[in-house]
C-alpha cells in the first residue's frame, strides 16, 4: 500500500461560538491516495468545506490528526504549513480570488515566484499552464477583463503553478453557468488523467459524478462512501 | 518531480516582490491612494514647518550674532542691551580690555537719540520731518558690525569731519546717497535746551544686522555721538563688543574679561543663544512641539485608518493568498510596504509644500513690530530634515502595526467561508 498524500484520522473540528460550540467535523477518517479523484458532496453546513480546509492545511483540527505525506500537520509551525501549501497543494475557490491588479499571466506566476522559481522556469511554466487551460491569448488580461469561466481557468492554472500533488477545489463551478462549468469539470478530468490527485467539494451531482470516489457527508461526518 | 524543492527563496527578491505587490495594491485604488498621499502631504508639511520653527529663531539669532563679527558682549549689568545702565569710564575700560592678550578687538558702542532736521529729499507723510534716528557711535578703527552696501565705511581717523553711514531704510525714505547731507539734532535727556544741530555728510549706506524693517539707524564716530549731546554721555557706553582671538575662543576671552573687570557683565554669543533658547524663544519651541505631535498623530491616524479599511476590504483575497501558501510575514510585509510607500510619497510631497508654507508664515510673523528684519522664524537645517524623516518613518511603521496584525492573525478557513457566504 502506497503512502497517502493526506490522511485524516478521527478528525474533529469544533468552532467555539457565543451560542455554544459547533462541531463542523466529527471523527472523520479518510485517505487520499496519489492520483485519486474524489468528490465530496452533502447539504450545506455538513462540513464539506471545513474538511477541505483541514485536508489543505489551512485549518488545524481540534481533535484527531491530519498527516500530509506522513507528517503531522498539527505539529507544524505556521510557516511550515504555508510552505507545504505553496509547494504541495493547489487551491481552487468558488469565487476565484484572483488578484485584480495582476494579469492572468502574473496571477499564475505569483505562486512560482513566491516559491523562488527562477524567472526562466516561471516563464516556461506559466506559458505551459495558460496553454493547458486554453487561455494563452488572454495572458495579458486582468481578471476584470475575463469571463467567470476564464477567471476560474486562470485560478486552476494558478493552483497548478508549483506542480502540486493535491488539488483542492471548493465549489469550482458554483458561480458559473452550466456550459462554463462543464469546461471546468473537463479541465479537472484532464488534471486527474495527468496524475494529480483532485478533491472537489460540490453541490452539483454532475460534477461529483466525474469523480472516481464520492464521499457523502452529513452533520460533520462521512455518511456514505461510494464509487460511481 | 517537484521542481521547486531545489529552489531556495532569495530574500532580496522577496522584498522586491513585496514592494511591487504593495505598489500594485496602492494603485488599484487610486482615489484612496491620492487621499492618503495628500493627507500625509498636508500633515507632513505642517510637521516639517514645526520642526523648522522649533529651532528657527535660535539659528537665525545665532546667525545675526555671528554676522556682527563679535563673539563676546560686555554690559554694565545683566539687563538686555540698551535697556540697562551704561558702562562708566567706557574709554578706560575699552583700553584696558584691548590690552588683554586673549582679545583681538574691542568696539565701544554708544547709542544716542537724534532727530532729523534736514535731509536730501522730502519724505512722504506729514510727520516725516519729525523722524527720530538711532545714532550709533563706534570706534572706526575697529572693524564694525555693519556691512557697507553702497559707498564706503567711516574713515579710520576718530576725529574726522562729521560723517555718517545710514541704513537702507533711511536712505530709501530720504533719498540719501553717498555724498548727501543730513542735519541731525541730538535728543538729549538731561539737557533742557535744544542743542545745536550737526550737518553730517553721508559716506556710505550699510546693512545693520539687528535693524527692524522700519528702523532708522545711522552710525558715526564716538566723538560725534558725544558732540550730538554736547558731551552729555560723560564717557559712558551702552555696550562693548569684543572679538576674541581665534586661537583662544570666546569662552576664554570672556573669562579673561571677567577676571579683569568683575563688576561688568560679560556674555558670549553661545551663552546669549543658550539663554534666549531657554527663556525668550522657549514659547516657540513648546508650541512647535505640541503642534508637531498633533500633526504627526493625525498623519498616523490617517494612514492607520486607510490601511485598516483597505485590508478589511481585501480579507478574502488575503486569505486566499495565505491558502495558496504565502506566509504570514509575506502578507504582513506587503501591508508594511504600503504604509511606507503612502507615507513616503506624501512625506516627499510635503517638503516643497512645507517649504512654501514656511516662507509664507515667516513673512507673516516677521511683520511683528520691533523685530530685526533679518530674524527668521523658520530656518532650514539638515537636522530638521533628518528628524522629519525619522518621525515619518516611525509614523508609517506605527500606522502599519494594527492592519499588519489583522493580516497576521487572519483565520484563513473562517475568512474564506465568510467570503463565500457573503
Amino acid at each position: 500500500m502506497s503512502t497517502p498524500i493526506v490522511e485524516a484520522r478521527n478528525v474533529s473540528r469544533v468552532f467555539p461560538m457565543a451560542a455554544g460550540p459547533i462541531a463542523a467535523l466529527r471523527n472523520v477518517t479518510l485517505r487520499i491516495e496519489p492520483g485519486e479523484y474524489m468528490g465530496v458532496v452533502g447539504p450545506s453546513g455538513c462540513g464539506k468545506s471545513t474538511l477541505l480546509h483541514v485536508l489543505g492545511c489551512v485549518d488545524v483540527p481540534t481533535g484527531g490528526d491530519v498527516l500530509f505525506q506522513g507528517r503531522d500537520v498539527g505539529a507544524l509551525p505556521d510557516a511550515e504549513r504555508s510552505r507545504l501549501r505553496l509547494r504541495e497543494i493547489g487551491f481552487v475557490f468558488q469565487r476565484f480570488f484572483l488578484l485584480p491588479m495582476l494579469t492572468a499571466w502574473e496571477n499564475v506566476e505569483l505562486p512560482q515566484a513566491e516559491a523562488g522559481v527562477s524567472r526562466a522556469e516561471r516563464r516556461e511554466r506559466t506559458k505551459e499552464l495558460l496553454a493547458y487551460v486554453g487561455l494563452s491569448a488572454r495572458a495579458g488580461h486582468r481578471p476584470s477583463e475575463l469571463s467567470g469561466g476564464e477567471m476560474q481557468r486562470v485560478a486552476i492554472a494558478r493552483a497548478l503553478a508549483n506542480r502540486p500533488r493535491l488539488l483542492l477545489a471548493d465549489e469550482p463551478t458554483g458561480e458559473l453557468d452550466q456550459a462554463t462549468g462543464d469546461q471546468i469539470v473537463g479541465l479537472l478530468d484532464r488534471l486527474h488523467a495527468d496524475g494529480t490527485a483532485v478533491v472537489v467539494v460540490t453541490h452539483d451531482p454532475a460534477v461529483a459524478s466525474r469523480a472516481r470516489r464520492i464521499i457523502r457527508m452529513r452533520d460533520g461526518g462521512i455518511e456514505e462512501e461510494s464509487i460511481p | 518531480m517537484n521542481l521547486l524543492n531545489s529552489c531556495a527563496p532569495v530574500e532580496s527578491i522577496q522584498v522586491l516582490r513585496s514592494l511591487r505587490f504593495a505598489w500594485l495594491s496602492i494603485v488599484r485604488q487610486p482615489a484612496r491612494a491620492c487621499l492618503a498621499i495628500l493627507g500625509v502631504a498636508a500633515v507632513g508639511a505642517l510637521l516639517f514647518d514645526m520642526l523648522l520653527l522649533s529651532r528657527g529663531l535660535v539659528l537665525s539669532f545665532r546667525d545675526l550674532l555671528d554676522r556682527s563679527g563679535f563673539d563676546v558682549r560686555v554690559l554694565a549689568t545683566d539687563a538686555p542691551p540698551f535697556t540697562g545702565p551704561r558702562i562708566a569710564d567706557a574709554t578706560a575700560v575699552t583700553s584696558s580690555l584691548a590690552a588683554l592678550p586673549e582679545l583681538e578687538a574691542v568696539l565701544q558702542i554708544r547709542v544716542r537719540d537724534a532727530q532729523i532736521v534736514e535731509a536730501a529729499a522730502e519724505p512722504a507723510g506729514p510727520r516725516a520731518r519729525l523722524d527720530r534716528v538711532d545714532f550709533i557711535g563706534a570706534d572706526p578703527q575697529v572693524r564694525s558690525m555693519w556691512t557697507i552696501v553702497q559707498g564706503e565705511d567711516l574713515p579710520d581717523r576718530p576725529e574726522s569731519a562729521p560723517v555718517l553711514i545710514v541704513n537702507e531704510h533711511l536712505a530709501r525714505k530720504y533719498g540719501i546717497t553717498p555724498g548727501s547731507e543730513l542735519l541731525l539734532r541730538g535728543r538729549c535727556e538731561s539737557l533742557s535746551e535744544a542743542v545745536p544741530a550737526v550737518r553730517f555728510r553721508i559716506v556710505g549706506i550699510a546693512d545693520f544686522p539687528f535693524d527692524s524693517t522700519t528702523a532708522r539707524t545711522v552710525a558715526g564716530t564716538l566723538s560725534w555721538a558725544e558732540r550730538l549731546c554736547a558731551g552729555e554721555g560723560q564717557d559712558r557706553a551702552e555696550m562693548l563688543l569684543v572679538r576674541s582671538k581665534p586661537e583662544v575662543g570666546a569662552f576664554t576671552a570672556a573669562a579673561a574679561i571677567r577676571a579683569a573687570h568683575p563688576d561688568l557683565h560679560v556674555v558670549t554669543n553661545d551663552e546669549l543663544i543658550e539663554r534666549f533658547s531657554r527663556v525668550e524663544f522657549s514659547y516657540f519651541r513648546q508650541i512647535s512641539a505640541v503642534l508637531a505631535t498633533v500633526t504627526l498623530f493625525f498623519g498616523f491616524l490617517l494612514i492607520a485608518v486607510l490601511l485598516t479599511v483597505s485590508v478589511n476590504q481585501r480579507l478574502g483575497e488575503i486569505a486566499a493568498l495565505r491558502a495558496l501558501g504565502l506566509s504570514r510575514s509575506r502578507v504582513s510585509a506587503g501591508v508594511l510596504w504600503e504604509s511606507v510607500m503612502l507615507v513616503g510619497a506624501g512625506g516627499l510631497l510635503a517638503l516643497p509644500l512645507g517649504a512654501a508654507l514656511s516662507v509664507w508664515l515667516d513673512a507673516i510673523l516677521r511683520t511683528l513690530p520691533g523685530l530685526p528684519a533679518d530674524l527668521h522664524f523658520f530656518v532650514f537645517e539638515p537636522r530638521a530634515l533628518y528628524l522629519y524623516l525619522l518621525l515619518l518613518t516611525v509614523a508609517s511603521l506605527g500606522a502599519a502595526v494594527y492592519p499588519m496584525r489583522i493580516v497576521a492573525v487572519l483565520p484563513i478557513a473562517a475568512t474564506l467561508r465568510r467570503e463565500v457566504v457573503s
